[in-house]
């Protein structure tokens, strides 16, 4: 058990520290709105390596007793009739879940901004967004309300707020965490990752919930690892541009912390790079298009006053219902599989997929891993510094590249200035995540997890 | 003159004990919506996970339409917007279905014709909607229940071939064991595709009438569609490509949405299921439950056993009746006996009695026995019918009851002998008003005999013995 861990069941096993936690809690959810439910007793007493540790899971994952909002007036009243297989391993090992966390209705953003049920705001400037989709779960975990939350990645949605947030944030190898429980947004890309301070702690949460399940036949068994020890070898990009100074700083001052740290940095060219974006929406769009279907008001969610008939009935009720981001999306979908369209869009997206596939599998025939900014820029305020909602889709590239291909990747914190923290992203071949947990290791000398403003770790 | 097509696509509810995608019980006419879970509910967060059980039963319908088996079977989203559809689409199976491009052959006025099939596939089925007054219920019990869609070529010509492919069709899933093919429970369900156009030049403009749930509607509303056909192109109109209802109450046919309402399925491949590989052991499987299909188990009975057409039928048209009638027959009775009675009075028991010819106490060997005491002239007729309905009251074996009861026949010539000749010393008056010619009286003295033995005396013997002593 990590000294991160230890401290937190320690300093929760006495009445004055459970109460002196609620106090922290409620304070910091004043200023950053990252729970849409919060309750902090502790629900499971099951013994396990993960005994009396609470958590933070994203609002869009089942668990019994909770809504399953998805940040959506549509889902805003529903309770969740049973536990996503995630959530039901961690509580097995003795985890109990403290609170949903607030996301982009449906898993569908880079800010949190388009919940429609709240707003969250970044811990280290309450003026900027927390990232998205998971940004409930990356504000938690930075202002230290939960040791560790479940996000999901879609395009980048837990790695992307991680970033934002300065935390380290996990997208598994698709498959290797059961799915099921978790409301589908596009369920080809989608999987449930970690977020957390601690890259021990995210580790172990991993391994708890990893595995095949057979509610979910799309799970699968993880592999044995090849390699998980350093030195490594990894891949940078041959030419990036468009990053945000800062941004590039951080990437910058990475590379050269790897050498240092006797990694072997290697330049190679992504030349599927640019496909990246258009080929996640198409994707994404058009299994959402389907996914997002079954809301109509009619067995569960909102549900008009009155309508003349079904299609009354379901019109209204996604009318009202839907945020205007996920009514886009939902068009957007149903115009590309559109019969005659499909070649022009849909089959020629996953063509590219294909492509960016073999890409990867091409530069990891030498390299260990593969090291990109998270996203071009540090977290962005609501201001007119702000990027459009068509900027914010552009710059998903780097994130997005691990969920076409399937591989895991992982948000490492590196530089911290003006209050504003920078991540990068490390992919790994599918399988291989112990040399991501090792390559942010070997980097916490050089960038060691640094606390928000107000942070505090025995909630003094 | 007009040549036409139709091509049927059949419906049928497995019997896989539980639904296509999830573990809730398959069942019918269970109280609403009680076999229902998140899965087939359409929660959000909830998967699918496809039914072996079903998909072992799909590939031994395809195997025994002779269709090519799918070494990789995919699953694909069929999108349309259905109320009771809890998640508005609909996982079905468009690429690689479990099998296609097979065969099937029926008898139309004797004569066997092949019928192809396009293809067989998986699907779950909707919900069920009730419409009461100004409110509309649905019950999800049926919402996941697997279902099987039969795809034909445009092979059948009218109504009437129609009928027998889809009698045929219910025959053979029952032999199976894969449905049990009631139409009227809707675990068989029918569309048709008609069209029609001068001799030699092919399909014409294709009209689907949809729900169709009787064989005898599927003849009605295809021939009256032919005819409606042939009527428009009779006056230069032209057909139009539509989908249209069947009326019952009218004997018509309308319209239920014309081609530019058409639905536009955006088929996709469902992300939640990975493709499906047979095994061999699951191959194997789908070997075993194949059964001689019906028509051919019909050639070969008439053929083998030298039954008329219609003993035939009623013997093959339910499997576990045709084994029996085999299983009887392998121990050693006539088959023209076995089959007279399997059809008589066996039936008429079954019927009383309220019991399917299986769950009876009448075991196969039980009939072979009591058809034996017959045939070896131990027993007559009447006492065999009297031995049967025993057989089903008191569920014991002919044997037991005939000895229990003494109804053994009495064969034996000088036994009967002396019988007869006591009973024409006591009717000393009647022997000499026959002998005076007044015939009439035969009949009286047959009955003082067959009285004197409690009906048990063997009556050819008794007659010819009676004839010999009055000359």
């Amino acid at each position: 058990m990590s000294q991160f861990t230890k401290k937190w069941v320690e300093n929760l096993s006495t009445e004055v520290g459970r109460k002196r936690y609620r106090l922290y809690v409620e304070s910091w959810e004043k200023k950053i709105g990252s729970f849409l439910d919060f309750r902090s007793e502790n629900s499971s007493h099951n013994e396990g390596k993960l005994k009396g540790l609470p958590f933070g899971v994203k609002d869009n994952i089942a668990t019994r007793g909770f809504k399953v909002t998805c940040g959506s007036k549509m889902l805003e009243n529903l309770l969740s009739p049973y536990t996503a297989t995630a959530v039901e391993k961690l509580i097995d090992a003795g985890a109990y879940v403290v609170g949903k966390t607030n996301l982009d209705e449906f898993g569908m953003g880079s800010s949190t901004d388009n919940s429609a049920l709240q707003q969250t705001n970044n811990p280290w400037d309450i003026n900027r967004v927390s990232g998205g989709s998971s940004g409930g779960s990356a504000a938690a975990v930075a202002a230290g309300l939960v040791p560790f939350a479940l996000g999901t990645d879609t395009g980048g949605s837990v790695r992307q707020p991680a970033s934002f947030c300065g935390v380290y944030g996990l997208k598994p190898t698709y498959g290797t965490v059961s799915r099921f429980g978790l409301t589908a947004y596009a369920s080809s890309l989608e999987v449930i990752g970690v977020l957390s301070k601690d890259i021990d702690l995210t580790e172990q949460v991993y391994n708890t919930i990893k595995g095949e399940d057979p509610k979910d036949q799309t799970s699968i068994k993880p592999e044995v690892p090849t390699k998980t020890k350093g030195p490594f070898t990894i891949a940078v990009l041959d030419n990036i541009s468009d990053l945000d100074p800062l941004v590039q700083k951080a990437y910058d001052k990475t590379i050269v912390s790897l050498e240092a740290l006797g990694h072997t940095v290697v330049k190679v060219q992504l030349p599927t790079l640019e496909y990246v974006v258009p080929a996640y929406y198409t994707i994404a769009t058009a299994e959402a298009s389907a996914n997002l279907a079954r809301y109509t008001g009619i067995r569960y969610g909102l549900q008009p006053l009155y309508s003349e008939n079904p299609d009354d009935l379901v019109q209204k009720s996604r009318s009202e219902g839907f945020g205007d981001e996920v009514k886009l999306r939902i068009l957007l979908g149903t115009y590309v599989l559109r019969s005659g369209f499909q070649d022009q869009y849909y089959h020629r997206a996953q063509k590219i997929r294909t492509a960016i596939r073999n890409d990867l599998d091409r530069i990891f025939k030498d390299v260990d891993m593969l090291m990109t900014p998270t996203f071009p820029t540090p977290a962005f305020s609501r201001d007119e510094k702000s990027l459009t909602q068509f900027q914010q889709k552009v710059a998903d590239k780097f994130t997005c590249t691990a969920n076409l291909a399937g591989v895991p990747a992982l948000n490492v914190p590196t530089i911290v200035e003006n209050n504003l923290p920078v991540g990068m992203q490390f992919i790994a071949p599918v399988f291989e995540e112990p040399r991501l947990f090792e390559i942010a290791r070997s980097l916490k000398d050089v960038f060691p997890i640094q606390d928000v403003p107000g942070y505090s770790e025995d909630w003094s | 003159m007009y040549e036409s097509f139709v091509g049927l696509e059949i419906h049928i509810h497995l019997l896989a004990d539980s639904k296509m995608f999830c573990s809730c019980k398959a069942q019918y006419g269970d109280e609403e919506n009680t076999n229902v879970c998140p899965v087939c509910l359409g929660y959000p967060g909830v998967l699918p996970t496809a039914n072996e059980k079903a998909l072992e039963l799909a590939y031994t319908v395809a195997e025994a339409l002779n269709c090519e088996l799918s070494p990789r079977t995919t699953f694909e989203r069929k999108n349309y917007f259905y109320p009771d559809m809890p998640k508005n689409y609909q996982i079905s199976q468009f690429e690689h279905p479990v099998g296609k491009n097979g065969w099937v052959e029926i008898e139309v006025n004797g004569e066997k014709k092949k019928i192809r099939i396009h293809d067989v596939h998986l699907e779950e089925d909707a919900g069920k909607m009730i419409h009461a007054g100004d409110v509309s219920l649905i019950d999800y019990n049926r919402a996941g229940y697997p279902l099987l869609e039969i795809v034909t070529e445009p092979d059948l010509v009218r109504g009437e071939d129609a009928e027998i492919y889809l009698k045929n069709f219910q025959r053979l899933v029952r032999y199976l064991g894969v449905s049990d093919g009631n139409m009227e429970e809707g675990s068989l369900r029918c569309d048709a595709n008609v069209s029609i156009n001068l001799e030699g030049q092919g399909l014409g403009r294709k009209v689907e009438i949809k729900n169709l749930n009787s064989s005898r509607f599927v003849k009605l509303a295809l021939n009256y569609e032919i005819d409606r056909q042939s009527l428009l192109l009779d006056e230069g109109k032209i057909v139009s490509q539509e989908t249209r209802l069947w009326n019952e109450n009218r004997d018509i046919t309308t319209v239920m949405r014309s081609k530019e309402q058409a639905l536009d399925y955006r088929y996709f491949p469902e992300p939640d299921l990975p493709p499906f590989c047979p095994s061999d052991d699951f191959l194997q499987k789908v070997k075993d439950r194949q059964v001689e299909l019906p028509l051919y188990r019909k050639d070969r009975f008439i053929k083998e056993y030298q039954l008329t057409e219609d003993q035939t039928e009623f013997i093959i048209d339910d499997k576990a009746v045709a084994d029996y009638f085999e299983q009887v027959i392998s121990l050693g009775v006539p088959t023209d006996m076995v089959a007279t009675w399997l059809s008589g009075d066996v039936q008429k028991e079954l019927n009383k009695n309220n019991m399917k010819l299986l769950e009876s106490p009448l075991s196969p060997e039980r009939f072979a026995e009591l058809l034996k005491y017959l045939d070896e002239d131990r027993i007559h007729g009447k006492l065999a019918k009297q031995t049967l309905s025993a057989v089903f009251d008191e569920n014991k074996s002919p044997g037991d009851i005939i000895a229990e009861k003494g109804w053994e026949q009495i064969s034996n010539a000088d036994q009967v002998q002396t019988l007869i000749e006591q009973v024409l010393a006591d009717n000393q008056s009647v022997v000499d008003a026959i002998k005076s010619g007044d015939d009439r009286q035969r009949g009286y003295l047959m009955g003082q005999i067959m009285k004197k033995t409690n009906g048990r005396i063997n009556p050819q013997i008794a007659q010819k013995v009676l004839s010999e002593k009055l000359g």
